[in-house]
């Protein structure tokens, strides 16, 4: 009995000490200042921050439970994955197009039901998100951030291309890949978030995959080539691809690329093709998006059934 | 009685397992696909595609596609060469239901055709899509000048 009782004791006390052991984030936590998202309803910005702040800002709230030494140590690592993907702390200094994709992003998160995270709901009921409140984010975006094409003469200006030379690589190595305009269209999407329009390129093992029904998973050699442009509105109302923006790949390779969910990913942006990224690892920005399409190999893309539902 | 309660288990765990293979044809946007290829001299599908275009009034979207004489105007462009094959399709358009923020094409409305041959005389024809609607009106030489003259979706 003394024994047992002397065993509880000690746990109890390296229970006590390891509070001394804290991660940085709340030994160095203030009381965060409640700052509302300045240009949205009170009403829309008081929902993301009940829901989303805690974990994709600088205003988190940390309950008494949240503060316990070992649990604070796994609520400080999702804090700074969060705030890797969607950080609201410096909403101030960004422009509309930018805050507008933070919002798309953020609610696209909810309707998958990727976020808010269910271990953190758990704890943080009143994180959860109801019907109403979908519908209201819904419908602030659709009324305040459609992005509206640009009004332009509907001038052709088609003239000789200048192929643009020694496009560096990207910074996980991915070499840019020239040849996919001559690559099928495996679809195309009208983004009224972002005022782009974009063809989904596939190269000829991505539409023998369709062909053959057999893309989840992708086989090992599919590429997909997402080109944007922006929109461009001419006389007449209609709206076509004005200046280019970005073109995106998706490499699948199971075996080289398995630290990034079997695809390569790699992003040159504008008409000098710079590629995109600071860092090797700026691919996880990528992972961070198409996660929520992990049940379908990471692809958004619902493809044509190019030369399937087609042949004679 | 031993071996038939033995197949019974394998058969019925092989059932199991064909019937949790993920449903890959859901991945497929079938419905914007059907485009009656039996009355087209080509698959358009198949061709390089050029350009896309929204009509934001009839929530459609179309894309341009032409064979490899057409598709050169991508890298030199010039006018279309005799011998082009130009095809647009046009879908009404449909929410993403995996983005909240984007649309892709639902069913096929039409399907023109125009082909350059010599001396630049030009053959246009009309095809309905499954989603056709009878009130729509198209005029072949309005709808010949407006086709060649979408503005091509110019890549570096």
């Amino acid at each position: 009995m003394k024994l047992k009782f002397k065993i509880v004791l000690c746990i109890l006390a390296l229970v006590l000490l390891a509070q001394l052991i804290r991660p940085e984030e709340i030994s160095l936590a203030k009381t965060p200042q409640a700052k509302a998202l300045t240009g949205v309803p009170q009403k829309i910005a008081k929902i993301l921050e009940t829901s989303c702040f805690d974990c994709h800002s600088d205003q988190t709230q940390w309950r008494w439970f949240d503060r316990l030494t070992p649990v604070n140590f796994l609520v400080a690592s999702h804090i700074r994955d969060g705030r890797k993907s969607l950080d609201f702390s410096h909403w101030d200094s960004l422009a509309t197009p930018q805050r507008n994709a933070m919002l798309y992003f953020a609610l696209n998160g909810i309707l998958s039901k990727e976020m808010p995270l269910s271990s953190y709901t758990a704890l943080h009921p009143a994180a959860k998100l109801n019907p109403e409140d979908i519908d209201l984010l819904k419908t602030y975006l659709l009324n305040n951030a459609v992005s509206k094409p640009a009004d332009v003469e509907n001038a052709e200006k088609a003239t000789e291309k200048q192929a643009v030379q020694g496009v560096k690589k990207s910074p996980n190595g991915i070499a840019y890949l020239p040849d996919y305009r001559n690559w099928k269209a495996i679809s195309t999407t009208e983004r009224f978030d972002n005022g782009t329009i974009r063809i989904i390129f596939g190269n000829p093992v991505a539409v023998e995959a369709i062909r053959t029904g057999k893309i989840n998973p992708w086989p090992d050699g599919t590429i997909f080539a997402k080109t944007a442009w922006k929109q461009q509105k001419a006389k007449d109302g209609s709206v076509y691809a004005g200046q280019f923006v970005q073109v995106e790949f998706m490499i699948k390779n199971a075996k080289q690329y398995a630290h990034t969910k079997g695809w390569g990913w790699a992003r040159w942006k504008g008409e000098n093709l710079l590629p995109y990224g600071k860092t090797v690892k700026f691919d996880t920005e990528c992972i961070s998006c198409h996660r929520p399409e992990r049940n379908n190999d990471y692809v958004f893309t619902t493809p044509l059934a190019i030369n399937d539902l087609n042949r004679k | 009685m031993k071996i038939s309660f033995t197949v019974g288990i394998f058969s019925f765990i092989i059932l199991l397992i064909v019937s949790c293979k993920p449903p890959v044809s859901d991945r497929i946007n079938k419905e914007a696909s059907k485009i009656s290829i039996s009355k087209l001299p080509e698959n358009p599908l198949e061709l390089t595609p050029l350009a896309v275009s929204l009509q934001p009034e009839a929530q459609t979207m179309a894309t341009l596609y032409g064979n490899s004489t057409a598709a050169k105007r991508l890298k030199d462009g010039a006018d279309y060469a005799a011998g082009s094959v130009l095809y647009l399709v046009t879908w009404k358009g449909k929410a993403d239901p995996d983005w909240f923020g984007a649309k892709i094409p639902d069913r096929v409305i039409t399907v023109e055709r125009i082909f350059i041959g010599q001396n630049g005389k030009k053959n246009y024809a009309f095809f309905k899509g499954p989603a056709h609607n009878t009130g729509l009106e198209m005029k072949k030489d309005d709808r010949e000048s407006a086709i060649l003259s979408i503005p091509v979706a110019i890549s570096p």
